[in-house]
Parts: structure tokens; C-alpha cells; sequence
């Protein structure tokens, strides 16, 4: 079965750019432009939704809010979150981790690297 | 550029846009979060999606000035006009290198490079506290390290775990060689990987983090330097593939670099001074001053140079000996050549009138409570230095006028559905040998009626006179009409619009205006880009030769010579592709009689939104050459600006389209 990754960022360019690669590589895409939004869709339909994508830094909602609020919601806690960012701060990489976050991939990817962690993230949760 | 490259240039000069609206926002309330946090985040998002899509001098740019709006939000520095002033023509540089369609030449530009420098100089220069904190501190210092590191779990070197990706990762940070052992089953025992990076400890740790459970790093600083600049290093690395790490091998090796790098370095000292002399004569800074008369000088001996590289191609063209065609035809390359660069040499950025400008925005929009954005486009733009001078006044009134009376109070704008922020931009760009200079603004737009109005009333023109939009438009430039209803400090001072076209008539430039009522007022000026070149059409009238300026030629037609003779005044009206021409033959004019042609070539021209012509027997050809003014007895003369020396020897008259009166 097609395996469904929600990427959020507020940066239309690189979201759509994100999810025309995951396609081509025969995933199913939802986006949305911040973390609320992302939320919103994740809690609506949490069982169709394999991980979550996110940028880091982006207006009203950031991805480690984002994060914070997916684990703590037990309906959607166990969907695996990676952040796809240019921030390279390693303190809140741990935090991150802390917070149960999956993979801390860094703009720019190289591709084999982004396929190998999103892999990985959603076959081991 | 690929197609996900170009949505990215346009959704970066949208983020531009916001970023400008942000800047200034943050330079009227620096103590407010929001504005602050919008600037941080957009120079994040530019610098995400430029590194991404491989605009990788921008990423540069946007991740230093990031981190100095970093430092701001977190309390260690203030917002100081410099830093403004930074990322404002920093980003212009960025939108002015985005027309670029070639994303190599984008990279490969230099023009960011000044911003990149001032933003890390600003770190240390503002900040001497500061200089040790940042990262930037520690990073250009160069290390090998070799990892060891140890899977957990079971791996195959063929799979697909993450881990496997990461370790080539690391390995692309510097030079680097990495190692694997395998155990008997065929699962990966061990990685060792020697790497020379610049990237500190910390940063190649952070690459494990997330997979810190399927694995254990073990980190060891070998040395300072580059273990592979060392010949025997690579040997030495043969031999781990077989053997086991010889610790006591490594150790001699690492002394024997630290001594070579010691020896090196004593070399280096004498060449170095070598080095540093030679970049500050090399360096973008270095400019000689020379006297404005001295280049004026050189382009005038180049001039006549031109004039007899002429006449000795068209020598060579009639004696038709090979070997002097050949030398004639290389002098012409070699003048052309030398032509340009003295021209060139002349030429400075509008940059200066750029920052002029910013500043007049600035303070006029607090003295008129107005909020208005000053945004430039093709700063580096280059322009004769005289020109530049002249322009000055003109512009600056031009602008003045366009936050006075074009842009509407932050109210106004709001009923009007605009944003509070008004907009007033001035574009640069050269277009052949012309500097296109276009000041526009999004304000309430020139009101055509008013004008119209006005005139009349001033009697300028005729109750009853039909224009059209453009030449109402024309009417600014009207001595004495003014629209402002009631004279203001800002826009009534100064220069007034008939002078603005004055200046722009004496340097053979052209302007246009365009507007729409509640959009706003472009006004687009053209230039010549020095003063002393004419690029022209030769056209022959009887015997003698006239130059007309090509800016202003709109088409060429040729007609029955007859069809100028209907009446007996100089000029008079002709239909030239279907529409009636007002034409001056100056074969009547001069009074040449002799030798009648059959046919005669019209020269239609636009000429301040008019359209005229003037008659001629022959068009013989493009031509750029050199004006040379006329003697005094023929300053007066009306419509003839100037004269040029032709390859013939002879002289050819140059005609200044802006003086034709009829």
C-alpha cells in the first residue's frame, strides 16, 4: 500500500518541490502551510497518515510546537515526525529528540540520505 | 534554470517584497517582536530554499545576515542603521541578480560577495564581545578527525539504513577516507573514517544524533591540518584496509605533518607579505582617482583615433592592397576595443544616487506621515559620471513629487484597499548604449482632468484642443503647471518638471510618463550612456550627410519625390503608412535644388510622444561616432547639436531631434 507523508511548510516553492520528489519515488502527499494546519489534517485523519514532514521554522505554528502537540496526543503520538530544515542548532536537535522526534534531516539533502531516514522512520515508527 | 528553480525566483522576490516591508517596519518599532521575527524567518526560508535549489552564493548571504537578526532577537544586539542598511542593499543585489536567467552566473557573480563580507564583518567589528561566541569563530579552522564507528544492530553495507547514508554524508564534510570492516557473516563491523574538515566536533555529532541506539562514534582529534597532504598518509591508509590500525604508525605520522606544517609555515611568512601586498592592489578596493579632464582628454585623441582608423579602412578599401586591408581591419577591432574601456573608464554605479535617494524617502515620508518603501533596482547600473550630476536634481524631484502628491496617507491608502505601505521604485538598466532609468510609485496615479483643467486655464491649451492621454501626460512637463493644489515645503521647492525635461533634452535622453489614476505614475527616462557618442543613421541629402540619433526613429519609409512637391512650404503633411506625417524635407529646407531624386526617404521619429519626420534622399547606413561640437559661429544653429568627422575625411551634420520645431 502507497505510504502517506504529510509535508508542511510555509514555503510553497520548496513544499510543492518536496512533494513532487516524494511522489516520483511512489508516495502519497498531503501538504499544509504550518504546523496548525498540519495538525488539523493529521487529527482529522490520523490512520491515513504514515509521517509527518515539517520544516522548522515557520510563523504562528513551528514544527517543534508542531511536534510537541503530535506526541502528545495519544490518537496521533505514534506517527513518526521528521524535520526537513536548514537549522542546525545541535541543542535543539536534542530537544527535539527528547520530544520524540524521528530524523533531523538539514537542507540542503542529498537524496539518498532524505529516501533512507523517511524510510526508516516509517518502518520503525 | 529548472522549472522548481524558477517557481523559487519568484516566490523569492515575493518573500523579498515582505522582507522590505519587514526591514522597515523594524527600523520604525525596533522594540516590537513581530516585525523582528517576520525579517529572521524569511531570511531563514530564503536561505532554506536557496541552498536547496542550489543558489548557493544567496544561502551564504541570507545565513550570515541570518544569524546576525538571530543575535537581535535574542537581546545581544540592537537594530542599528548599518545593519539596515546591510541587508536592504544586500537583498537589492539579491533581486538584481535574480533576472538572471543562468543559475551558474548567478553563483558565479561577485556582486554578493561585499555583503557576505560586511555582514561577517559586522559580527566582529560591532560585536568585539560577540567575535568568539559565534560559530564563525571556530569553523575555518582546519582538523582531521578520525571516527570510529560501531553498528549495534546488524547492517549489510547494501541495505538501506540510514545510517549507511550518513556516514558517506560525513565523509563528503572535507577530504576523507572512509573504511569498512565487515564480520564474517557479512554484517558491517566497523567503520573508521579519516576525515580533514572544517566542521567542528559538535557539528559531526549532531549527524548521529538520531541514530545514537543502531550505533556507537568514538571521536579523535588526530591534529590540526590536513592528514592527506602528507604523501605517506595514503600508504599508510592501504595498509588499515589489511591490517589493523597501527596506533604507533598514526602517531608517527601525525608528528612528522606537524613538523612539515612547522616548516611550511616559516616558508610561508616571506610569501605571504607577497600575498597581501599584491590583494590590496588587486582587491575590489582598489580605485585610482585620475582628473575628469584627463579621461576627457583620452577621449578625445580616441575620437580622433576613430576618425582615422575610418579613413584608413576606406583607403585600404579602394587601394585593395590584401596586407593593408588585413591591418586596417585589426586597428578597427583594437579602437573599438579601446573605445569602450576609455568610455568605460568614465562610467560609475548609480549606487551613490541609490543611497541618496533611500535617505530622501526616508525623510520625507516622516515629514509627510506617509509610509512609504524605497525599492531599487540595478544599483550597479553604470552611468557617465557628468550624466550622474546632472540627473541628481531632476531625480530627486521626481521622487519628491511621487511620496507628495503620488503616494496617499496610510489611510487613504487603506480606504483605497492598498496596503499602508506605499511603494516608490527606481529601476536601472542599460538597454544597447542607453541607461533606462524608470522611478515609479502605486500611488493615486496623475489625474488626467486636472491637468487637462489646469492647462486651460493657464492657457496653455485650447478649451476645445483633442489630446490624447499621453500627450495630457506631456503636459507636466509644461513650464508653470503644477497640480499640486496648494504649494508644499516638500514638492514646491527646487527644480519643477520643465526642468527635469530640459536636463533630460540636453543630454539627448527621452522621457515618458505613464499613469493610471489610483495605481499610480511610472516615469521612465532614457539616457545616452556618455555624452559624447552618437549612435545614428547616416542619411544623404544632395551632397551633404546628416546623422540622425537612432533612439528616436520609428520606422523608414520611401516615397515618390513628387509627393513632397504638392506644396511650396519646407514642410508639410504626407501620408506615410496610412497615417498623415507632419515632414520637414530638408532638401527644401537647405535650399539644395540641384539633381532632383526620384525617391525620398521619410524618417519617421517619436519625439516627446509626437510623431514627426523629416525627408531625406538616401539612407546610408548605421553609424556610432563622435560628436564634436560646432564652432561658435554655429552654436546658434537650430536643429544641428553637433558634427562628426566620417571615414572620408568628410563631415556629417549631426541633427538634434529635440530642436526640430514645426
Amino acid at each position: 500500500m502507497k505510504k502517506t507523508i504529510l509535508v508542511v511548510d510555509d514555503f510553497a516553492s520548496i513544499r510543492d518541490f518536496v512533494c513532487q520528489t516524494l511522489q516520483r519515488k511512489g508516495y502519497d502527499t498531503v501538504s499544509a502551510n504550518n504546523g496548525n494546519e498540519a495538525f488539523q489534517i493529521l487529527t482529522e485523519r490520523p490512520e491515513s497518515i504514515n509521517l509527518v514532514l515539517s520544516d522548522y521554522n515557520m510563523p504562528d505554528c513551528t514544527g517543534f510546537e508542531l511536534l510537541k502537540k503530535i506526541k502528545e496526543t495519544p490518537t496521533v503520538a505514534k506517527v513518526p515526525v521528521i524535520f526537513l530544515t536548514t537549522e542546525a542548532n545541535i541543542d535543539k536537535m536534542r530537544i527535539a529528540r527528547e520530544a520524540g522526534l524521528s530524523a533531523w534531516i538539514k537542507k540542503p539533502y542529498r537524496s539518498e540520505t532524505f529516501f533512507a531516514q523517511i524510510e526508516s522512520a516509517i518502518n520503525n515508527g | 534554470m529548472d522549472s522548481n528553480q524558477k517557481r523559487f525566483v519568484a516566490d523569492v522576490l515575493d518573500l523579498l517584497n515582505e522582507l522590505d516591508e519587514g526591514l522597515l517596519q523594524l527600523e520604525s518599532n525596533p522594540q516590537v517582536r513581530a516585525p523582528l521575527e517576520q525579517v529572521f524567518r524569511t531570511m531563514h526560508t530564503i536561505k532554506g530554499g536557496a541552498n536547496m535549489f542550489g543558489f548557493t552564493t544567496i544561502g551564504e548571504l541570507a545565513h550570515h545576515l541570518e544569524g546576525l537578526y538571530d543575535l537581535v532577537r535574542q537581546g545581544k544586539m540592537q537594530v542599528t542603521d548599518k545593519l539596515m542598511s546591510i541587508t536592504l542593499q544586500a537583498f537589492d543585489k539579491v533581486r538584481d541578480l535574480l533576472k538572471e536567467k543562468d543559475i551558474a552566473k548567478i553563483n558565479g557573480s561577485n556582486a554578493l560577495q561585499e555583503y557576505i563580507l560586511a555582514a561577517k564583518q559586522y559580527h566582529v567589528d560591532d560585536n568585539p564581545l560577540l567575535a568568539n561566541t559565534t560559530s564563525s569563530g571556530q569553523k575555518d579552522e582546519l582538523v582531521t578527525f578520525l571516527l570510529t564507528i560501531t553498528p549495534t544492530i546488524k547492517l549489510t553495507p547494501d541495505g538501506n539504513h540510514p545510517l549507511l547514508f550518513i556516514i558517506e554524508d560525513i565523509a563528503a564534510l572535507g577530504t576523507s577516507r572512509s573504511l569498512m570492516r565487515l564480520q564474517p557473516s557479512g554484517d558491517v563491523q566497523q567503520w573508521l573514517a579519516f576525515i580533514a574538515t572544517t566542521s567542528p566536533q559538535p557539528e559531526l555529532e549532531s549527524y548521529f544524533l538520531f541514530v545514537e541506539n543502531e550505533c556507537q562514534v568514538e571521536y579523535d582529534r588526530l591534529t590540526t591540518g590536513s592528514l592527506f597532504e602528507l604523501p605517506e598518509f595514503s600508504g599508510f591508509l592501504d595498509q588499515v584496509v589489511n591490517d589493523s590500525l597501527n596506533k604507533e604508525k598514526l602517531e608517527a605520522l601525525i608528528k612528522l605533518h606537524l613538523e612539515r606544517q612547522k616548516q611550511q609555515a616559516s616558508m610561508d611568512i616571506e610569501s605571504d607579505k607577497d600575498v597581501v601586498e599584491r590583494k590590496k592592489s588587486s582587491g575590489n578596493d582598489s580605485y585610482i582617482k585620475v582628473n575628469k579632464h584627463k579621461v576627457d582628454d583620452l577621449l578625445n585623441w580616441i575620437s580622433e583615433l576613430i576618425i582615422l582608423q575610418a579613413q584608413l579602412t576606406t583607403t585600404a578599401a579602394t587601394v585593395q592592397i590584401n596586407t593593408l586591408t588585413e591591418v586596417a581591419e585589426q586597428l578597427e577591432i583594437v579602437t573599438d576595443r579601446l573605445r569602450d574601456t576609455a568610455l568605460e573608464i568614465g562610467l560609475v554605479p548609480i549606487e551613490t544616487l541609490v543611497t541618496k535617494f533611500k535617505r530622501l524617502v526616508r525623510d520625507l515620508s516622516k515629514q509627510l506621515d506617509k509610509k512609504v518603501n524605497f525599492l531599487s533596482e540595478g544599483a550597479d547600473t553604470e552611468m557617465d559620471k557628468d550624466v550622474i550630476e546632472m540627473m541628481t536634481e531632476p531625480m530627486i524631484h521626481i521622487i519628491r513629487n511621487a511620496i507628495d502628491h503620488g503616494i496617499e496617507s496610510p489611510s487613504q491608502r487603506k480606504e483605497a484597499g492598498k496596503t499602508e505601505h506605499g511603494t516608490v521604485k527606481l529601476k536601472a538598466f542599460n538597454s544597447s548604449s542607453y541607461v533606462n532609468i524608470i522611478i515609479s510609485d502605486d500611488g493615486k496615479g496623475i489625474s488626467k482632468d486636472a491637468v487637462l483643467k489646469k492647462a486651460v486655464e493657464k492657457g496653455i491649451v485650447q478649451a476645445d484642443a483633442d489630446l490624447t492621454e499621453d500627450e495630457i501626460l506631456e503636459l507636466i512637463f509644461h513650464p508653470g503647471l503644477s497640480t499640486a493644489t496648494q504649494v508644499s515645503s516638500v514638492s514646491g521647492r527646487g527644480v519643477g518638471m520643465d526642468v527635469v525635461k530640459e536636463k533630460i533634452d540636453e543630454l539627448r535622453g527621452a522621457v515618458t510618463v505613464k499613469s493610471h489614476l489610483g495605481k499610480g505614475t511610472s516615469i521612465h527616462i532614457k539616457l545616452p550612456l556618455t555624452r559624447s557618442m552618437v549612435e545614428g543613421m547616416l542619411v544623404k541629402v544632395a551632397s551633404t550627410r546628416y546623422v540622425v540619433p537612432l533612439h528616436v526613429i520609428d520606422r523608414i519609409d520611401r516615397i515618390a519625390y513628387q509627393d513632397l512637391l504638392r506644396e511650396d512650404k519646407v514642410d508639410q503633411m504626407v501620408v506615410v503608412n496610412e497615417h498623415p506625417l507632419h515632414v520637414l524635407s530638408l532638401r527644401k529646407f537647405f535650399k539644395e535644388e540641384a539633381e532632383v531624386p526620384k525617391t525620398s526617404d521619410i524618417i519617421s521619429m517619436h519625439i516627446n510622444g509626437v510623431r514627426k519626420g523629416i525627408a531625406v534622399d538616401k539612407i546610408e547606413g548605421k553609424i556610432q561616432t563622435v560628436m564634436k561640437p560646432l564652432g561658435e559661429a554655429y552654436r546658434q544653429q537650430d536643429f544641428i547639436s553637433g558634427s562628426t568627422i566620417l571615414g572620408n575625411g568628410s563631415l556629417a551634420l549631426v541633427i538634434d531631434p529635440f530642436r526640430l520645431t514645426f
